[in-house]
């Protein structure tokens, strides 16, 4: 607890942690050693999750990314949609078979937000990878979604099975894999899961 | 930056100008006691333990005085998974999660750290709100833990409540002090003191748990970006609350320091006594910050 912590506590002040959108471009490099690695390649599909709050200011953020999706995504060809989930979070999904245009719409649309001092809404960036069918076994590729926590700035990979299980051993393997090649969370407590993501 | 709205700068004065006068009491309290060599050690000792227990157990005695159980991430996903997001958000530890079966509608956070938090729904708040509402209810709960209520509030009621055993055992103890023949008659002047020391801090206590929960308000709304949708979780919460049957509101009594709104209705008493904000005056604060934020 440093001594910021200790006067916000004492004081009673509540602020959003801020940002940290540096690291986010790690996924980029990391990619090509996914897939060379352990054969997982992207599934060219991403999203971005923040949560929205009851602002005029907000609205007009809002508006602009919007605005600026539209735009980009004739450039690159991507497809978007935005969509509200069951918690009232705002997502927006990318589809691109190449991911270097998946990293560029995500970092715009946290580039914008944190532009109109939102950065602290944004909650998460999630890039989707599947595995390589393995030999003599149909059906069994797996999801594995590697998750960017913006108030941590570090990935952590993220394998949901059905029955809200998690695929732990696998997600450690990735953790042992990619340590070196990414910013991956040391701490296993922040590896939130997300269920029901919408890609 | 266009966050002028989370700042309530005379809400953090009047919280330091509280702490202060309590801490004024307290050194006047303890200057008194070096001034006529008698420090009650016993009572100290006994007071500490006590206060201490209560500060390291007070997950596990919450649990059991008020039936909360833990619940797991299977038993009740949805409360779980907003609960996650809001403390990824807000880069909080995840509490563990409680719910009392309770038509009360109610919710509390208790644990002496964020690594140590219970953060509890009575099956009443469950049903009544919605998503919405609950989730800037649970970010007014993460808020209380965030910002250490329960250590700030047991260091700020230590000395009142020395001072509370004092003054009804006072005599008693002060009559079997060892320093009897020395002090004569100064454990009156003990008891006296002690009497309006325990008036004093139990008033600025109080006045002190009124800022915290204003300042809970203001962490929920920060959290959830939403400060009308507290409001209105606040006013079906104690809507509902006058006409719910007084049995029930008995057994959640001893946790009224940590509920969003305290059980027993205080319309009977005066509001410096409250722990609680009346609920008019909090919505009144949640929509001017509204207004701020538009």
């Amino acid at each position: 607890m440093g001594f910021r912590d200790f006067i916000d506590a004492v004081l009673g002040r509540s602020r959003l942690p801020k940002a940290k959108t540096d690291k986010l471009f790690a996924i980029s490099t990391a990619s090509i050693t996914l897939e060379s690695n352990l054969g997982l390649k992207s599934s060219g599909a991403a999203g971005i999750c923040f949560k929205p709050i009851d602002a005029s200011a907000y609205e007009s953020a809002r508006k602009e990314i919007q605005e600026l999706l539209e735009y980009s995504s004739k450039e690159t060809k991507t497809e978007f949609r935005l969509e509200k989930d069951e918690f009232n979070f705002l997502w927006a999904i990318f589809k691109d078979p190449d991911f270097e245009d998946l990293v560029a719409n995500i970092h715009l649309v946290s580039e914008t937000l944190e532009e109109h001092g939102f950065g602290e809404q944004l909650l998460c960036a999630i890039y989707r990878f599947d595995s390589e069918p393995e030999d003599g076994k149909p059906g069994g590729v797996k999801t594995i979604y590697w998750i960017y926590n913006f108030k941590q700035g570090t990935y952590y990979p993220f394998i949901p099975l059905s029955g809200k299980q998690r695929d732990s051993p696998f997600e450690f393997r990735l953790r042992a894999e990619m340590e070196r090649e990414m910013p991956v969370e040391k701490n296993v407590e922040k590896w939130y899961p997300l269920w029901g993501i919408p890609f | 930056m266009k966050r002028k709205w989370e700042r309530d700068l005379g809400l953090q004065g009047r919280m330091i100008f509280t702490m202060f006068l309590l801490a004024v009491v307290y050194l006047f309290f303890l200057a008194f006691f070096s001034y006529y060599g008698t420090p009650p050690v016993y009572m100290i000792l006994f007071v500490g333990f006590f206060m201490a227990i209560q500060y390291f157990y007070s997950d596990k005695m919450v649990l059991w005085t008020t039936g909360a159980h833990i619940v797991s991430e299977s038993e009740a996903p949805q409360l779980h998974g907003m609960i996650t997001r809001l403390c990824a958000i807000a880069d909080l530890p995840k509490p563990q999660v409680a719910i009392v079966k309770s038509q009360v509608p109610n919710a509390f956070a208790t644990g002496r750290n964020k690594n140590n938090a219970i953060v509890a729904v009575t099956t009443g708040i469950l049903d009544k709100l919605s998503p919405a509402e609950l989730e800037a209810v649970l970010a007014h709960e993460l808020s209380h833990v965030k910002n250490r209520d329960m250590a700030v509030m047991t260091i700020a009621s230590f000395i009142s409540t020395l001072a509370f055993y004092l003054m009804r055992y006072g005599l008693y103890f002060g009559g079997m002090g060892e320093d009897r023949q020395r002090n004569g008659g100064s454990f009156v002047l003990i008891w006296l003191i002690s009497i309006a020391v325990w008036i004093i801090s139990f008033i600025l206590i109080r006045a002190l748990s009124r800022y915290r929960e204003y300042a809970a308000d203001r962490g929920s709304a920060i959290i959830t970006g939403q400060p009308s949708v507290l409001a209105s979780a606040l006013m079906k919460i104690s809507g509902i609350m006058s006409r719910v049957p007084s049995e029930d509101l008995r057994t959640v009594e001893g946790m009224n320091a940590f509920f969003t709104v305290p059980a027993i209705s205080g319309s009977s008493i005066m509001d410096i006594f409250s722990t609680h904000p009346s609920v008019e005056k909090r919505i009144a604060k949640l929509e001017k910050m509204q207004q701020d934020m538009t």
